[in-house]
């Protein structure tokens, strides 16, 4: 129903989408997902024949957006960010207006409205001018607008950004009700709300495709899984009682240095603690389940288990991870260069603290343990140029950072999981170097759709090479 | 209905629902009426039933409602992003253009409209000061429908190429005064070919000999070609949308 090829646009010199390509199918309900600036209201307004793309092809019900607008704008229901209305028209004559605008007889108008007021719950508000409305029913009368020629696409651009709590869960209730006949590309920043009503959803960040397929196929695109695990610090079990007569009740560090030396576990972090109860969360791959290890963990320690859980990762990490390192390269290049000018042996120190610190963080101890399989993982590829990178950081950062441009577009395939947001900067140019290697083995639990996106950036690395 | 006529009917409802052309009406006539009546010696002095300063009173008047409503038509729009729902519905650029246009219009020939209650009361009712030649007095009026045509086309241009309605409000204003008043110094240059085409563009050298009761193609040709390359230039604007 809905169809881009090789989408890319440009804003003056500013590229502001990539070669976007995806399709959505009939039916479907897919969440389109990205920090600001990724391109999505970019892409929605091409959709709707608001902006015209630089090159490539966009097409809607099967009509070419550039061909036919006004075909696609009839096939089309959209609700622009954040709702722009005429604030001095009532709720009625504005829904009335938009139906005159799209041909629509008063009677159909009137048998069309009694079904969106219900839908859109607008029978308090048709009289009032628009001005006075709060903006989630704003919201809804956009909503309503997107609808009242019941459309067999709709296109919703963050139609619950600004919405207090029980607005939004209403007008998702709303997306869901009209989604099971329709087909809805829906974007967002709550990743919440793409979980209650989108099975498929499409991550762009930068202007490019970063993952598309269905939620649970994201989610797993670290190859991670989490642990989530609770030991009661205030007691010990009866059976060790029976026989280690010494036994204490563990102390959270404890707890966390026998939890993360059992073989598989990669990072650790340790949660608020409920009362006396140490909670950690584990992250591990998810080609294993360290479930009966770590019981048979604390029953040979004597520890109570009051919580042993097993889940993927959530979307919101599979997000961050996939968008984080673009956003990165925008905020902190400059910044990282001024730093590391200034302090060319803080990477050192902060090396060594990780490695003493237990307690740290758990993003600072996930980049240990690539460190640690980015060492084995090293065979794999030209050692010459990690070590150099390696060996002087400081030095080296300036062509460091330019090899990071260049690696920066081939990147994004790999960008799920590595980066993690810890002040550890210098750290970077090992990262990047370590990914390449990194990314394949890391890639493959992805599925097929998402490593479409890798021969999209493959020839564009290879013609910068 | 079509796309055009729906916009045009929009604009018209959403600008008598506010109070603006109200109080544009109220306190404007009053203010025409002055300058009719006093300024300069005024109608009483000129001691002749003509109706010919009011034109060219009336047409300044019409400028300055011209440059009013059609700051926000655009700029508006463009600013609180309403423009994208409009134009995302099913309608050409020109239909949004021309609907615009019409509808704006429409409301400044409201306001010219209006200043024929001057000749009206005075030489029908409840006032006869004496019999009036009503030709002039129409070929006048006639001129005005154009001239605002023209002026509003131009306002509508100005505000579609700016975000803000102050700076499309004056720089249409500017506009306008200078193209209504150039004659007013024309008469102090004196190289001819620097005279001939500022009287050319002139608006009250045409608005004159129209409310003397001279219509010729040449004067109503050119407020229509203005009108029409306003428009299109306007288009033009909207369309730089989709590229920029």
């Amino acid at each position: 129903m809905i169809e881009t090829k090789g989408l890319t646009k440009y804003f003056g010199g500013f590229r502001a989408l990539d070669r976007v390509s995806f399709e959505v199918h009939r039916g479907e309900v897919v969440g389109f997902l990205g920090p600001n600036g990724a391109g999505k209201s970019t892409t929605m307004r091409i959709l709707s024949c608001f902006i015209s793309a630089t090159s490539g092809l966009a097409k809607v019900h099967g009509l070419d957006a550039f061909e036919e607008p006004l075909e696609v704008r009839r096939k089309l229901g959209y609700l622009p960010q954040r709702a722009p209305l005429y604030g001095e028209m009532t709720v009625w004559d504005y829904l009335r207006f938009c139906a005159d605008m799209r041909g629509l007889d008063l009677s159909t108008f009137r048998s069309r409205m009694k079904k969106i007021v219900e839908v859109c719950g607008l029978a308090r508000v048709l009289g009032k001018d628009i001005r006075t409305l709060s903006h989630g029913f704003r919201q809804r009368v956009g909503l309503g607008q997107a609808l009242v020629h019941d459309p067999p696409i709709l296109i919703l651009d963050e139609p619950t950004s600004d919405l207090d709590p029980n607005e939004r869960a209403e007008v998702i209730r709303y997306i869901h009700e009209t989604g099971k006949n329709r087909t809805i590309l829906l974007s967002t920043h709550n990743l919440n709300e793409v979980e209650a009503v989108c099975a498929r959803a499409i991550i762009v960040s930068k202007g490019r495709v970063v993952a598309d397929g269905p939620l649970d196929q994201i989610k797993a695109i670290s190859g991670k899984v989490r642990y989530l695990m609770s030991v009661d610090g205030a007691r010990t079990s009866a059976a060790a009682k029976s026989y280690r007569e010494a036994s204490k009740p563990p102390t959270a560090q404890e707890c966390h240095s026998v939890i993360r030396a059992v073989p598989g576990v990669q990072a650790i972090k340790e949660l608020p603690s409920e009362g006396t109860i140490h909670r950690f969360e584990l992250r591990a791959s998810d080609k294993s389940d360290l479930r009966a290890e770590l019981f048979q963990l604390a029953l040979q320690k004597g520890w109570v288990l009051i919580e042993l859980r097993r889940e993927t990762e959530t979307l919101e990490e599979a997000f961050k991870a996939l968008t984080r390192d673009d956003e990165r390269a925008d905020r902190g290049r400059l910044a990282r260069d001024v730093e590391e000018a200034f302090s060319p042996t803080e990477d050192e120190d902060e090396d060594e603290d990780e490695d003493e610190d237990e307690d740290a963080e758990s993003a600072d101890a996930e980049d240990d343990e690539e460190d640690a399989r980015a060492k084995t993982d090293e065979l794999a590829k030209p050692a010459a140029t990690s070590a150099a990178a390696k060996t002087k950081p400081s030095d080296d950062a300036e062509k460091g950072d330019e090899d990071e441009d260049e690696d920066e577009e081939a990147d994004e395939e790999e960008s799920d999981e590595e980066h993690d947001d810890s002040e550890d900067e210098d750290e970077d140019e090992d990262e990047d170097e370590d990914e390449e290697a990194d990314e394949k083995p890391a890639a493959k639990p992805g599925s097929s759709s998402i490593a479409k996106t890798s021969p999209a950036a493959s020839p564009k690395a290879q013609k910068k090479d | 209905m079509s796309p055009t006529i729906t916009i045009a009917k929009r604009e018209l409802r959403s600008s008598f629902d506010t109070p603006a052309p109200y109080v544009v009406l109220c306190l404007g006539l009053p203010v025409v009426g002055l300058f009719f009546f006093f300024y300069d010696g005024g109608f009483w002095q000129a001691n002749r039933a003509s109706m010919g300063s009011l034109v060219t009173i009336a047409s300044r008047f019409m400028a300055i409602v011209a440059a009013v409503l059609t700051m926000r038509v655009m700029a508006d729009e463009r600013r609180t992003g309403t423009l994208e729902m409009l134009i995302t519905l099913p309608v050409k650029d020109h239909q949004v253009v021309l609907g615009k246009f019409l509808g704006t219009w429409l409301v400044v020939l409201t306001a010219v409209g209006v200043t024929l209650l001057f000749p009206l009361m005075m030489f029908k009712w409840p006032w006869n000061l004496g019999v009036l030649d009503w030709g002039p007095v129409l070929s006048g009026y006639l001129g005005l429908v154009l001239a605002s045509a023209a002026s509003v086309s131009i306002g509508m241009l100005i505000s579609s190429l700016t975000e803000s309605q102050v700076i499309a409000f004056f720089v249409t204003l500017t506009v306008l005064v200078v193209l209504h008043t150039t004659k007013m110094y024309v008469d102090r240059i004196d190289t001819q070919w620097l005279r001939k085409p500022i009287e050319f563009i002139s608006f009250d050298s045409r608005l004159d000999s129209l409310s003397r009761g001279l219509i010729t193609t040449r004067d109503l040709l050119y407020f229509v070609s203005i009108s029409i390359l306003c428009l299109m230039a306007s288009f033009r604007a909207l369309e730089r949308r989709k590229w920029a």
